[in-house]
């Protein structure tokens, strides 16, 4: 099962690296008749390669299409031109191919929320650990600067970060931007937790033994402490990561958003937040399937990894 | 006169639009529609937002009334008027009337609302809105039943300018003008009996972020053609509800039976259904009045410092844009097809004062590219876009805000049509609070923007108009105007404000509406039809575009069956 | 101890101030201010005007001052949205949310807690799966999306209402009347809320059981005789809510932010929406005073978490208290 797990990771990974290459249409190009156009299924024609029929506007204003079953076009990567396209997983509000976006959308949300992640869990680890071993008012000061930063409203941060940065922000400032605020929000969670565990277990045996023997608190922190809260930090990554991805559309609502052609999971589902919308176009839910998948793939990998330690 | 017809049958305006009206005069039941956002307060007289001025229409009447299906003058609380030879003074007899609380309604009323929205210290937002030439009307009141007001200069709309003319009580609201604390008067927090209503209804519940519920006004002076009691409903509920698509989805489970305002065009199909099942009616009102608008800073001092000021500021780059967008494909994607294409602020939706021989700049790619070149803009470049004579990248920010999805998706659609121009558009969704703040500051290159208005006279907004006007938003509050087109525009509006012929004043305003089309501050390209829906339980209903499409004939609507529907029984 | 208590109740006491104040200071820094909306309808003597009215012209130290004087008096000031004093706002919409969180808390404790034992304790299984699935689906899934569902299903089967936290006749009616009435409004909010919380908690817990149980007085209880089930509940458990409590603090905190799609979704009147409002409108005092219940709810949350994990573990309390 983890070896699937772990498989399936690595294609994501690479099938997201590779998408220039894979996505059949660019992320940001919409095609004006196909608003919320159905997938298309492809079929078996004889011997040749898998063709699908193509669509045909039926109704604008209510976003119906029909399929032609007399005509056959051949799927993108086998040719195929761009006024007559292919949607094997649907378009959306736009008329943007839903699998295009998907597959650039990955390298933008997941590698966000990824790094994300593991900042934040190192920042978290660190600090809580040594406000759990140290005690006293070290701890103090840490868990209530993670208060105060549980407390205070991203969104006016963010605010008032936005209106001091210029106006155009290119596609890589934003990332590394949102990166670090999403570091800056989670690490107090991780800190939390891993304060609750390191105050108990720093007067275990094995702590206690390190110490008589000469270790510093540096590397009973590293070498003792934070190993013990492995199963618990696996955890919280993978409560953070589908949250850095759902997360990054909330902050495009203050200004803080991916300029329009980048696609991100986020905003795909953001856009998708009609709910009459999406049970009528359901493809348009396919990012949260996805992160699905890999939060179900991040989780079992880690469970099995957890087994072993 | 005008107003008896509300009662009984009518004919069907000539513009094709559907308005539904049923014989069905059933009196009783109630009424539930949504409200989206919460009133911050009852004090119409200091807020102008879309809650409070509602709640003001459901509970207030005014001296004469605006009809906004037809544009015509109806007598409300004055029953006749006589006009002076110049047009300058109104003599208007008051009907007998009492306020809810059964203190009669006389001309002294009248004249202590007058002397609060124009008392300074009581911050009045409608003091802007009864002026003319930036003087106050002159109110003086003879005798209990009659007011005369005279007007410091000729004004074009003449009486009509009353409709905004919000009558304040003065048994209740004199004491807080004279200590001064009129603007928090009849606040959220103020116990229902103190707000008095001489209008259909009277509020007598408010649950915050809730609801606000309304009784029927057993005072209310208006009769139907039969002289039976008006309002029909006996109780009208505003159910709060932030969210569209939650709206929309108590629309469909019948637990309320109208929305606040139109229907989005995407969400026509999800309630096809039910309106083939009767459960629903759809209505088309016909074309927007307020369609979304594209404008660009023009104020001299932005271009100066501007690398591209020698090309963004003129007049041509406006025009060459207008040639590169394809309308109908503008409103295929961003309205689905439910909308026209226009070529200036009026729309075909506001009759009177449509004028359908402007200039346009059509969908022509080539003539773009002619006037573009002509600006000295050509692609000395490997890259798609084009550069001026300096090197200077054709490129501008559109700012526009997230929530309104017309406007984001029609700045979507504009980048993308101006692309193969060779012009590059960054849109920026920023919020919209920052948004205004820029638009002030006059900080910006281009805004995507929506305007939304009360009155269809163009000299009721002429803060658009007039190049000192603080909603000239392309250069706001001009000391002088700082270009020719603007001055010629502001000579034709004085003279247009001024002149009570309609025949005349329109001719005046077409030419206004042809320098704006040939300037093109402010670009236009589709407005949406507009859609309401409502269950099938409500009849008698006078839809039309202005907003609240419904709300505004209260009191004449009826419901089918007086029984409760859910939550909003009794 | 009761020196403990007292730091911790100056600790909340300053988080509180300094929270609020940072709030207050952000919505200043913003652009814009409470004028900003109608600012296009008025000449700019007469926003100046206002602004003066409203204090708002005043050198910031002196309005954070002034502001802070009423603090020390519990005095928020006065809503510059809605014309009233912040407290009484305060008192009406944070209740509502306080009844939606503390639902909402209890109701994923309720799912989160057991499933989390029953996924954690089997080490394969159908049912340790299916348990897991659910969990991420539910953290898979927008709070957005999932509010809508639910209003949908309400919709749907008519069983509930549509939104809203009482109905129309409500007020009138008895107490009891009204208890029922806003039992019916409330399972699709506190459902919205708590689900995801729940699949958090099942995902903490289980992790955290899963670690327990191999602990070494585990097995020594198992050899004492105990049963399976009743080693992991007695021993094992208790262990193991030393994470998962660690965090209940914070998600009340977060219950509180992220309670605002919830509310608008389903119309309940509540602390989130109106944060949600003050900010747009860029009422710096209803801002403040927002923040300020935040924190304090989150101070309460953490102190009550604190409380019930020194009673839940024995071993923290042997030490000097955290």
């Amino acid at each position: 099962m983890t070896r699937r797990a772990a498989t399936f990771v690595l294609l994501l990974a690479a099938l997201s690296l590779a998408a220039p290459l894979l996505a059949p249409y660019d992320a940001g190009l919409g095609f004006r008749d196909f608003l919320h156009a159905p997938p298309m299924r492809p079929h078996l024609q004889g011997f040749g390669a898998p063709v699908v029929h193509p669509i045909v506007l039926a109704d604008r204003l209510e976003q119906r299409f029909e399929s032609d079953p007399t005509r056959t076009l051949p799927l993108p990567w086998f040719g195929g031109s761009t006024d007559q396209p292919v949607f094997l997983l649907g378009a959306d509000n736009f008329g943007r191919d839903v699998l295009s976006r998907l597959l650039y959308g990955a390298r933008t949300s997941v590698g966000l929320a990824l790094l994300a992640t593991v900042g934040a869990v190192l920042i978290g680890a660190l600090a809580g650990a040594w406000a759990g071993l140290r005690g006293g008012w070290v701890d103090d000061v840490v868990m209530r600067v993670a208060d105060f930063v549980l407390i205070l409203p991203v969104i006016y941060v963010v605010l008032v970060l936005r209106s001091v940065l210029p106006l155009v922000l290119p596609a890589s400032t934003v990332f590394l931007l949102v990166t670090w605020i999403f570091v800056a929000v989670g690490w107090p969670f991780v800190a939390k937790g891993v304060r609750a565990i390191v105050a108990a277990e720093r007067d275990r045996e094995y702590v206690q033994a390190a110490r008589s023997l000469g270790a510093g608190p540096g590397r009973i922190l590293i070498h003792h402490l934070i190993p013990a809260c492995s199963g618990h930090l696996v955890v919280q990554a993978t409560l953070l990561l589908p949250g850095f991805i759902l997360g990054e559309a909330t902050l495009s609502f203050v200004g803080l958003g991916f300029p329009d052609p980048v696609a991100s999971w986020g905003t795909m589902l953001a856009e998708a937040g009609n709910y009459n919308a999406v049970a009528r176009f359901p493809w348009t839910l396919t990012p949260a399937v996805a992160i699905f998948a890999i939060v179900l793939a991040t989780n079992l990998i880690a469970s099995t990894h957890q087994d072993r330690s | 006169m005008g107003w008896r017809w509300w009662s009984g049958q009518q004919q069907p305006a000539d513009s094709g639009t559907e308005i539904v009206f049923s014989d069905v005069s059933t009196r009783g039941g109630v009424l539930t529609s949504s409200l989206r956002s919460e009133p911050r307060t009852f004090n119409r007289w200091v807020n102008r937002d879309f809650a409070t001025d509602l709640i003001s229409q459901l509970t207030q009447s005014k001296l004469v009334r605006v009809n906004r299906a037809t544009q015509d003058v109806e007598p409300a609380l004055a029953e006749t008027w006589t006009v002076s030879p110049d047009n300058r003074t109104f003599t208007l007899t008051l009907r007998e009337a009492a306020w809810s609380d059964g203190t009669p309604f006389t001309s002294a009323d009248v004249l202590f609302s007058f002397q609060a929205i124009y008392d300074p210290k009581a911050n009045s937002v409608l003091a802007s809105s009864l002026l003319v030439g930036g003087r106050p009307l002159a109110v003086t009141a003879p005798d209990t039943r009659t007011v005369v007001i005279t007007y410091p200069g000729a004004f074009g709309p003449g009486i009509a300018m009353l409709d905004n003319l919000t009558l304040a009580p003065k048994h209740k609201l004199e004491a807080a003008l004279a200590a001064g604390t009129f603007p928090q008067a009849w606040g959220v927090a103020t116990p229902l009996t103190e707000l008095v209503s001489l209008g259909p209804f009277v509020l007598t519940r408010y649950e915050p972020g809730q609801r606000v519920i309304f009784d029927r006004n057993p005072r209310y002076w208006k009769k139907d053609a039969a002289g039976g009691a008006l309002p029909y409903l006996d109780q009208l509920v505003l159910e709060v509800v932030p969210d569209q698509n939650a709206e929309l989805v108590r629309l469909q489970s019948g637990q309320i039976d109208m929305l606040q305002q139109q229907v989005r065009p995407e969400d026509i199909a999800t309630l096809r259904p039910l309106v083939d099942q009767g459960k629903l009616q759809l209505l088309e009102l016909g074309v927007s009045t307020d369609p979304d608008l594209f404008f660009f800073n023009l104020r001299p001092a932005k271009w100066a410092s501007d690398p591209r000021g020698s090309w963004m500021s003129r007049k041509e780059f406006r025009q060459a844009i207008s040639h590169g967008v394809d309308r109908e494909a503008f409103a295929n994607t961003v309205f689905l097809g439910a909308g026209v294409p226009i070529w200036g602020p009026v729309t075909p939706g506001n009759q009177k004062w449509f004028s359908p021989n402007l200039t346009r700049y059509g969908f022509s790619l080539d003539k773009a590219k002619a006037l573009l070149a002509g600006l000295g803009l050509a692609n000395r470049d490997a890259d798609e876009w084009l550069e001026d004579e300096q090197g200077t990248e054709a490129r501008f920010t559109l700012l526009t805000y997230r929530g309104n999805s017309s406007l984001e998706r029609g700045s979507a659609v504009l980048r993308e049509y101006l692309r193969p121009l060779g012009i590059a558009v960054d849109v920026v969704a920023i919020e919209q609070g920052a948004l205004i703040e820029r638009m002030l500051k006059g900080d910006f290159d281009a805004i995507a923007f929506f305007f939304s208005s009360s009155n269809l006279d163009p000299a009721m907004s002429a803060d658009f108009w007039l190049s000192s006007g603080s909603g000239h938003i392309w250069n706001i509050g001009q000391a002088t105007p700082a270009t020719a087109w603007e001055k010629q525009i502001d000579d034709l509006m004085h003279q247009m404000m001024a002149s009570v012929d309609h025949a005349e004043r329109k001719r005046l305003f077409d030419q206004v509406q042809n320098i704006f089309a040939e300037n093109l501050p402010a670009l236009y390209f589709v407005a949406p039809r507009m859609y309401i829906s409502a269950s099938a339980r409500v009849g008698s209903i006078s839809p039309t575009i202005l907003r609240p499409q419904v709300l505004w004939a209260a009191d004449t609507i009826t419901v089918r069956t007086p029984a409760s529907t859910g939550q909003g029984g009794r | 101890m009761g020196r403990y208590l007292l730091r911790r109740l100056g600790f909340a006491v300053l988080l509180v101030v300094v929270a609020s104040s940072a709030s207050l200071l952000l919505t200043q820094l913003a652009p814009g201010d409470i004028t900003s909306e109608q600012a296009l309808a008025l000449d700019p003597a007469a926003r100046a005007r206002l602004r003066a009215e409203l204090g708002l012209d005043r050198p910031l130290a002196a309005q954070y001052l002034s502001w802070l004087g009423g603090v020390a008096r519990l005095d928020f000031g006065r809503s510059l949205l809605y014309s009233r004093p912040v407290n009484s706002l305060l008192g009406e919409r944070a209740l509502n949310t306080a009844v939606l969180a503390v639902a909402a808390l209890i109701v994923a404790t309720a799912i989160g807690l057991p499933f989390g034992v029953y996924s954690g304790s089997r080490s394969r299984g159908l049912g340790r799966s299916v348990v897991r699935g659910l969990s991420i689906v539910a953290l898979s899934v927008p709070p957005l999306i999932g509010s809508l569902a639910l209003v949908f299903l309400a919709a749907r089967t008519g069983w509930l209402p549509v939104g809203g936290m009482t109905s129309a006749a409500g007020m009138d009616a008895s107490w009891a009347r009204w208890l029922g009435d806003l039992a019916r409004h409330m399972p699709i909010p506190v459902l919205a809320l708590a689900l995801p919380l729940a699949a958090t908690l099942e995902r903490l817990q289980s992790q955290a059981i899963e670690k327990a149980v191999r602990e070494p007085f585990v097995a020594a209880s198992r050899a004492r005789g105990l049963g399976h089930a009743q080693a992991i509940i007695r021993h094992a458990w208790p262990v193991s809510l030393r994470s998962v409590l660690g965090l209940y603090g914070v998600m009340i905190g977060s219950l509180f932010s992220g309670s605002f799609v919830v509310e608008v979704v389903t119309s309940w009147p509540g602390l989130g929406r109106l944060m949600y409002d003050a900010l747009k409108a860029r009422d710096l005092y209803l801002v403040a005073g927002c923040a300020a219940s935040g924190a304090f709810f989150l101070a309460a949350g953490t102190w009550i978490a604190d409380a019930l994990l020194a009673l839940a573990d024995p071993r923290v309390r042997s030490q000097e208290a955290p």
